[in-house]
């Protein structure tokens, strides 16, 4: 078995919504029967014993070596604690090659596991060992550390559960929710509007509390210390028991608490100095510790604190209780756990001999063995929920604390014997306020119920109705995206919106080029959705990304699918068929929000069928509607309209906008894209543009508007049927290279009056045979003179090859009177431009679009000075 | 290229940032000279900007407090402070609680303690610099009321720079400051002065129209004045008027604001405001000054009445202020306030 290529599908994709790892698997015949071979399936279960059922009950199918390699990636990953369900194999057309798709939610652990499954299954075959508990804690440990902590990962979420899309932008806990200019940042429980400024005095304990204490917040008296004879004097001032701690410390560190003695002070003071020279002094609050969690201008949760502690039983020791108490699967060594383990360091020997116990005691039974002063869980602590018990006062007390210090998301902490009463009448305090608090003691704390604390931190990011997206329109299909895509995003910018766009050539965001290229890919929906300025994106969706990566986004408000027609690039990656292009491109329209509409084109039945896995509205555009009242041949268009359904047509010289009873036409004659109407395929382009900014509810005075300024010219749509003059002749600049493209082509010229008629084409070597002989078969019925050339890159065709299969497309063409072949792009240009007249029309069709259409232009500028100026004329709409 | 210089700034999300870039020519886009930024910098040093070692130095700490406070705005909250001797403290009562009908979340430092919101945070004297201050630190406080006994004012100074309302309440030619340096009327005056001399532009100075030593004070307001009198036929107070100022009078029961020749009816002792728990802690011509201040900041007239209808006391012990100490008993005569020399500001 040989792993021949490997993806990660990072969005919604062909097989699953979900995220995914694709493997193209090569197995030998006897691979592809693996349940035949003897033992095999013994010897698989010795070395995994949690592999999954293969066999379907009652089926007598070979069972390929592919299928072994799912769900042992699966069963992997799901017994190292990866919450993941979906995979599945499916043979190719190629005997022996599968495609074998499993889910992961972490993708550096889904590729391990892949791995790992395919060591397993050769060891299996070959009798060789395999390890798979180190394996599974191999995948538990890399998960463990990449997936988001507990805190992030409440807040992320409580956004996913409200629709709210997220990314990581680093392997940390740095998440950016929302698109575009709606988009906010977390860093574990830190907020970016958390400023840097109430960062730094949360930082300053001292500065803290004098903060604190003008608001009016009780806190304990104390005061900073360099020395420790300074400590000292602190210490008889303030009478009594104190605390000693950094000045700019957290979770604990260097805290020590209860002091009573010089020579406790000592001690403190020592433990304190590992972390920081600037230390306070402060008068010992008796009582809990508690955590307040201030969220906003809100207490969302309160946990009592409790310092580790072991309980004697006569027998064990204290280091043996230790070990007892950290043998509970709640407890691991970092933050990722509900309870991190209790260390016997130097401190809890310390806090040990104060009780006069070592780690070798043996206490008795029932004794309360304290083994530290703080209560932090992550040395070790408890935390009990008392949210419902906390006095107003004192969760008045709690925000203040937060508003005074300028945290909108901030943990307070508590010292009091109880959270019944108020402060002041119990001579309690803040002693502490902290940004980034952790969440685990609120979520799942050791006793008591688990607070709802990532909602009240994605509402304060955003509004209760707001789900931090953007309008975005996604287009695909196998001719016309450039162009719908341009004036979707034209029609958005009329309404006010700072629009980002990707297609086949670039990434723009308003007038600003980010990347030029073929950017329909999902890297390029992504930046454009994580571009600070934008409000609305235009995605154009090739079929090449869906396959790579899946798509850039996780829904969208609005899927264009214009055609599938006869297809496109068929052949490719296992897309050997129009249906399976169709199901590839279904991607888009299944991933609608169910608040979103897809835009379907209703001619096209492979278009029309995607309806029913839209999770959304559908809204279809065609041609093909018969006059009012008349349900002639109940056409789609017809049934969705009589169902009360929108849909948009064209009748006679208008676009018609339909829902119901209501009525929208646009004059065609008023959209010069469509040569009032003439130029077919622009029409249905328009025509799903209008839809698509319908669905999103631009008003129509805008969609308007914006059609009457949008022309398609070399600048603005280059390689877009892109009109020019020469000598007065028409020339058409259009980058259409299948069969699909050129009939709508040789439709929309043939609405252009003209003497003689000539065209210049070269093939793609990447299409199958038949579609680059289909193009000029087409061709040859429509043009007088032929000019087929053959350019550089040839797509892994042999010399002349292409051109061949060209020639053959116009064997027998019923208008063609002259052909001639030609090497290079700009020789076949000259050529054509040579033989034209006054009154000629001249299609060619660019291959290298940016350097044909300069070249073009070039040769069109001088023959404009100097022939006589004649406009292209614009028929009249006569042509359905 | 500023455009992309602030887009980066944006996209990391900072409003302050340096941008370090590397490029030919600053005068052309980066795309044309193929320059880039490297590097997005928090708390950038602005010493190169402010003194750079060539070229012109550049104002960047205006842009950062404009961007701080946007059109103009200066971060300050309504603050009234009031100076007196024996009744100050229940005229801060009655402006705190008027500015808190008003709609703010007002704090109050007088000479019995000092509250947020009608809760004490600290009982005793509220008035000392570093306590009062607390009021001006704390982000919840939207208004603020501050009385500053001469005592304060001598030996600490206000806790204050500017203020929009000053109210200077009474004078005692008999007091005299504990310390013994301050004892004769024309230095209590020079200090009581200050209450007014920290009176913003646009604000009002409220004075109490019977003292001739609070009269003498008005000249030296840079704002504009309001005189309170229980007698409104007083010469001040046709003197001010006759000058276009504002003057808050009891005409008989009626509470009155005499702006020029214009006479309004703002309350009725015998009628609105016959009852309350004003009329057991204050007496009218401390009613009058706790109006004029109100007036002073824009409260309007209806929430006025409401205010002082529904005033009660947020300390509830309203004791006189703290005994006066008496000056020997050669009472040394008044000084004339027009000898008194103004002070450098």
């Amino acid at each position: 078995m040989e792993l021949e290529r490997v993806r990660a599908l990072r969005g919604p994709n062909l097989w699953t919504r979900r995220t995914a790892i694709e493997a193209l698997v090569k197995c030998t015949p006897a691979e592809t029967e693996v349940d035949r071979i003897p033992g095999f399936e013994a010897a698989l279960r010795e070395r995994f014993p949690q592999m999954d059922e293969w066999h379907i009950e009652g089926s007598n199918e070979a069972v390929p070596l592919a299928r072994i390699l799912q769900l042992a990636t699966l069963g992997l990953q799901a017994s190292a604690g990866c919450p993941v369900t979906f995979s599945l194999t499916t043979p190719t057309i190629d005997p022996g090659i599968y495609q074998v798709v499993v889910e992961y939610t972490e993708e550096a652990v889904g590729r391990k596991a892949l791995t790992f499954a395919s060591e397993l299954c050769q060891a299996a075959l070959a009798g060789q060992p395999f390890d798979a508990t180190a394996a599974i804690e191999a995948l538990h440990d890399l998960d463990e550390d990449i997936r988001l902590g507990p805190s992030t990962g409440s807040i992320v979420d409580a956004a996913v559960a409200r629709g709210i899309p997220f990314r990581r932008l680093t392997d940390g806990s740095l998440v950016q929710f929302g698109w575009g200019s709606r988009a906010r940042r977390i860093q574990a429980a830190e907020i970016d509007s958390t400023s840097a400024i109430a960062e730094s005095i949360a930082q300053d304990k001292e500065l803290s509390k004098n903060l604190l204490e003008a608001a009016g917040v009780p806190v304990p008296s104390g005061r900073a210390v360099r020395t420790i004879e300074q400590a000292w004097e602190a210490m008889q001032a303030l009478g009594g028991r104190v605390v000693v701690k950094p000045q700019d410390g957290n979770q604990g560190k260097g805290v020590t608490v209860n002091i009573a003695t010089r020579e406790q002070l000592e001690q403190a003071w020592a433990a304190a100095l590992e972390f920081s020279s600037n230390l306070l002094v402060e008068r010992y609050i008796p009582g809990h510790d508690f955590r307040m969690l201030v969220v906003g201008d809100k207490l969302v949760a309160a946990a009592r604190r409790e310092p580790p502690f072991v309980i004697g039983d006569g027998v064990h020791t204290v280091a043996e209780l230790v070990a007892e108490v950290n043998r509970d699967p709640r407890r691991g060594t970092g933050h990722a756990t509900s309870l991190t383990r209790i260390r016997l360091d130097d401190i809890a020997i310390a806090r040990l001999a104060q009780q006069e116990l070592t780690a070798e005691s043996i206490p008795p039974q029932g004794q309360r063995v304290v083994l530290r002063n703080n209560a932090n869980l992550s040395t070790g602590g408890t935390a009990t929920d008392v949210t419902d018990e906390v006095h107003p006062d004192v969760a008045a007390r709690a925000v203040e604390a937060a508003r005074a210090v300028g945290l909108e998301v901030c943990g307070v902490d508590v010292v009091c014997r109880t959270v019944f009463a108020p402060l002041e009448q119990q001579a309690g305090g803040i002693v502490e306020v902290n940004a980034a608090p952790g969440l685990r003691m609120h979520l799942s704390p050791s006793f008591g119920k688990g607070r709802a604390v990532g909602e009240a931190i994605v509402t304060t990011l955003f509004g209760p109705d707001d789900d931090g997206r953007i309008p975005v329109v996604a287009v695909t299909g196998t001719n016309g995206k450039t162009t719908t895509a341009k004036l979707i995003a034209r029609i958005l910018e009329a309404s006010g919106r700072r629009v980002g766009t990707t297609g086949t050539d670039g990434v723009h965001i308003g007038s600003r080029v980010l990347d030029t290229g073929d950017c329909s890919g999902p890297k390029s929906a992504r930046s454009v959705l994580l571009h600070p300025d934008v409000d609305a994106a235009v995605l154009e969706t090739a079929r090449g990304g869906i396959l790579r990566e899946g798509l850039g986004f996780d829904r969208c408000s609005v899927a264009v699918v214009t055609n599938i027609g006869q297809g496109d690039h068929l052949g490719l990656n296992y897309i050997n068929t129009v249906e399976d292009l169709a199901v590839l491109k279904r991607v888009v329209v299944q991933n609608v929000a169910p608040n979103g509409a897809a835009v379907l084109n209703a001619d096209d039945p492979l278009v029309a069928q995607m309806a029913e896995f839209c999770p959304g509205e559908v809204i279809f555009f065609g041609g093909a509607m018969p006059t009012t009242g008349d349900l002639d041949g109940l056409s789609l268009l017809a049934f969705e309209r009589a169902r009360g359904r929108r849909v948009v047509f064209r009748r006679n010289g208008h676009i018609i906008a339909c829902h119901g009873e209501t009525e929208v036409a646009i004059d065609l004659a008023r959209v010069p894209l469509t040569l009032g109407g003439a130029i077919g395929f622009q029409v249905e382009n328009v025509m799903a543009a209008v839809a698509a900014a319908w669905a999103i509810g631009i008003d129509w005075e805008t969609i308007r508007s914006a059609l009457v300024g949008f022309v398609s010219d070399a600048a603005t749509a280059p390689g877009r049927f892109n009109l020019m003059d020469y000598r007065g002749a028409k020339l058409i600049a259009d980058y259409g290279h299948n069969p699909d493209a050129m009939l709508a082509l040789v439709n929309a010229v043939a609405a252009l009056p003209a003497r003689r008629r000539s065209v210049v084409i070269s093939g793609a070597g990447d299409r199958r045979d038949e579609d680059i002989i289909a193009q000029t078969r087409i061709l040859g019925a429509a043009f007088d003179d032929v000019i087929l050339y053959q350019d550089a890159a040839q797509r892994g065709r042999a010399d002349g090859e292409v051109l061949g299969l060209l020639r053959r497309g116009l064997e027998g063409a019923k208008r063609t009177s002259y052909v001639a072949e030609i090497r290079g792009e700009f020789a076949a240009i000259d050529q054509a431009l040579a033989r034209l007249e006054t009154g000629d029309l001249c299609l060619i069709l660019v291959d290298q679009v940016e350097e044909a259409l300069a070249y073009l232009a070039d040769k069109v500028r001088p023959a404009a000075a100097a022939g006589p100026a004649s406009e292209v004329a614009a028929p009249g709409a006569t042509t359905a | 290229m500023a455009e992309e210089v602030v887009l980066a700034a944006r996209t990391i999300g900072l409003d302050i940032a340096g941008i370090d870039l590397v490029t030919d020519d600053i005068s052309r886009p980066l795309s044309e000279t193929h320059g880039a930024i490297v590097e997005v910098n928090a708390g950038p040093g602005l010493l190169m900007h402010l003194k750079p070692a060539s070229g012109e130095p550049r104002d960047v700490g205006s842009a950062i407090v404009d961007h701080l406070y946007p059109g103009g705005s200066n971060g300050r909250i309504p603050l009234v402070g009031i100076c007196g001797i024996h009744k100050s403290a229940p005229v801060a009562q009655l402006v705190a609680h008027l500015l808190g009908v008003a709609g703010h979340k007002v704090g109050m430092a007088t000479t019995q303690g000092l509250t947020i919101d009608r809760r004490l945070l600290e009982a005793g004297d509220g008035t000392r610099r570093d306590i009062a201050h607390r009021l001006l630190r704390n982000r919840a406080v939207e208004a603020a009321v501050i009385e500053s006994p001469p005592t304060t004012i001598a030996n600490e100074g206000m806790a204050y720079d500017w203020c929009q309302v000053g109210i200077v309440t009474d004078f005692d030619p008999a007091y005299a400051l504990a310390d013994g340096y301050l004892d004769s009327p024309e230095q209590i005056w020079t200090v009581m002065r200050t209450q007014v001399d920290v009176v913003l532009e646009e604000g009002v100075a409220v004075l109490n129209a019977h003292e001739p030593m609070i009269v003498s004070m008005a000249e030296l307001c840079i704002g504009s004045v309001i005189f309170y009198a229980t007698d409104p036929a007083l010469d001040v107070v046709s003197q001010h008027r006759a000058s276009g100022g504002r003057a808050v009078v009891l005409d008989g029961q009626e509470v009155v604001l005499l702006t020029g020749s214009q006479r309004e009816v703002l309350a009725d002792l015998g009628t609105s405001l016959a009852g309350g728990h004003w009329r057991g802690t204050m007496e009218p011509s401390s009613l009058l000054a706790a109006v004029g201040a109100a007036l002073g900041i824009g409260m309007p007239r209806d929430r006025l009445i409401a205010g002082i209808q529904s005033f009660v006391p947020v300390l509830s012990r309203l004791a006189p202020s703290p005994a006066p100490a008496r000056r020997s008993a050669s009472d040394a005569p008044l000084p004339d306030p027009n000898k008194v020399t103004g002070r450098d500001r």
